[in-house]
């Protein structure tokens, strides 16, 4: 923007801002409590705050504005219920040997996958899904959530670890 | 090789941050099946289905709708000049609104139906006008009536209807007044009507009719429901002839010449409004009265 300063209080603007980070920000909180329409409720509460203090906001602050914002919003709620996520595509692509009992065994796995997402603390949640699903760099994690790359890091890899000791699977 | 020290090479992992040698240790370990497992199906699935455009609507409905007054720009767009503008203006219109009389005009052999304020309703015979007030209708039901008209009257307040010869209050329900010059007619069909006219202080109960023709009243019985022009038909009780005539001009529309060679006579009886030839027949040949009707509708009445 050579000589104009981009300002959220226009619509364009604002329409813009949500086009890139709703999406995001509605499955951050929905990491955080697994309920999509209280997600999506609490988003669009951050996106109408954003609107009306639009003139304090800088276009460059507006997104960690908008993730602080969700964040709060999030902390006064109480209801969390599980998080559930679905299956993009079949497992089985990945693995060439396509097998009733594999089948049988991917959807055993995905309901011992689910139970064990549930089971990682909030922090480790939604930090992982952030990385893994949301394609989020540690960095802009951390930005996010104002921590470290190092604090996003330990999550990260003390998520993987409690994954694999919940799913039976791997006991064998 | 076990990485027992190292709380975040999983990560560095995840990141492709590991060293070559750190990666081809992990390789070797027991666990990194697992775990490339694990993460090769956590990379595949999705969150709940996201509709970006209805939840902007939903967001900007949010805006519109919060009462707390926002932070806008939005604000100063109708100025306090423009509210004192559009209340003068309201004040204008409103006062015309109110106030101005409503009209209804039949023309001649035209008769018309319409539904008063309150719901009663008044049929028009030719020729004649009603005036009245919508403002406060409810609780000040009059209106002024030129010609006649047929009243069926709601409930309410004192109703009452204004002509130049007097005025009917109603005190129950169906009634005609016709009031024409010098002649004045009231015929109540349901419930109770109030006549006053000069001196005279007349109550009409059902069934019941009042003449009033040169200042003589004339009380008589009608048997009729309803009154019959309501019914595409005019009916006198001893009514001058010359009152005959004219509503005959009214209800077909046309002008009867030679009416000065009329005599007084008293006419008793009803005609059509649908056939001039029969109407002309019923009245002049009963009451013996000459008269000529040619192909063009002309009617002329002859010396006798």
């Amino acid at each position: 923007m050579p000589d104009h300063i981009k300002s959220v209080c226009e619509q364009r603007v604002f329409e813009e801002v949500f086009n890139t980070h709703s999406k995001t920000i509605r499955n951050f909180i929905y990491y955080k409590c697994g309920d999509s329409a209280q997600a999506e409720d609490l988003t669009q509460d951050a996106f109408v705050k954003l609107w009306n203090n639009c003139a304090k906001v800088p276009f460059e602050k507006a997104k960690s504005y908008l993730y602080t914002l969700a964040n709060n919003a999030f902390l006064n709620e109480v209801a969390h219920k599980k998080v559930i996520l679905k299956h993009q595509k079949s497992v089985t692509t990945m693995v060439s040997h396509e097998n009733p009992e594999f089948v049988y065994r991917e959807k055993e796995f995905k309901g011992e996958l689910d139970r064990a997402i549930a089971n990682l603390t909030p922090k480790q949640r939604e930090v992982f899904l952030l990385n893994r699903i949301e394609n989020k760099k540690y960095k802009e994690i951390a930005e996010m959530l104002a921590i470290s790359v190092k604090a996003v890091e330990k999550r990260m890899h003390g998520a993987l670890v409690s994954l694999r000791s919940e799913i039976k699977e791997f006991k064998k | 090789m076990e990485h027992q020290n190292n709380d975040t090479y999983l990560a560095k992992w995840l990141a492709g941050e590991m060293s070559e040698n750190e990666l081809q240790n992990f390789k070797n370990s027991d666990t990194y099946a697992d775990y490339k497992f694990l993460v090769d199906v956590v990379d595949n699935l999705e969150t709940p289905d996201y509709n970006q455009q209805k939840s902007y609507s939903a967001t900007l409905d949010k805006i519109t709708k919060q009462q707390d007054k926002p932070v806008t720009k939005v604000r100063a767009l109708i100025p306090n000049w423009a509210y004192a503008a559009a209340a003068s203006v309201v004040l204008f219109f409103g006062y015309t609104f109110f106030f101005q009389e409503t009209t209804y005009n039949s023309e001649l052999a035209e008769q018309i139906s319409f539904e008063l304020p309150d719901g009663s309703e008044v049929l028009l015979n030719a020729g004649s006008e009603i005036a009245f007030n919508k403002f406060n209708w409810d609780n000040n039901r009059s209106l002024d009536l030129t010609g006649e008209a047929y009243f069926k009257v709601q409930k309410g307040s004192k109703f009452t209807v204004t002509t130049k010869e007097g005025s009917v209050t109603v005190l129950g329900t169906q009634f005609t007044v016709n009031s024409r010059n010098n002649f004045y007619n009231v015929k109540c069909f349901e419930g109770k009507v109030k006549v006053t006219s000069d001196k005279l202080n007349h109550i009409l109960t059902s069934g019941k009719a009042i003449s009033i023709q040169n200042h003589i009243a004339t009380p008589y019985t009608i048997i009729e429901s309803s009154p019959s022009w309501t019914a595409q038909e005019s009916s006198f009780n001893n009514v001058a002839i010359s009152q005959v005539v004219t509503e005959l001009e009214r209800q077909y529309n046309i002008t009867i010449s030679g009416k000065e060679n009329l005599q007084a006579a008293y006419f008793s009886g009803r005609f059509s409004h649908n056939n001039l030839q029969l109407a002309l027949i019923t009245i002049f040949d009963t009451m013996e009265i000459p008269y000529t009707f040619d192909a063009n509708s002309n009617v002329r009445i002859q010396k006798y």
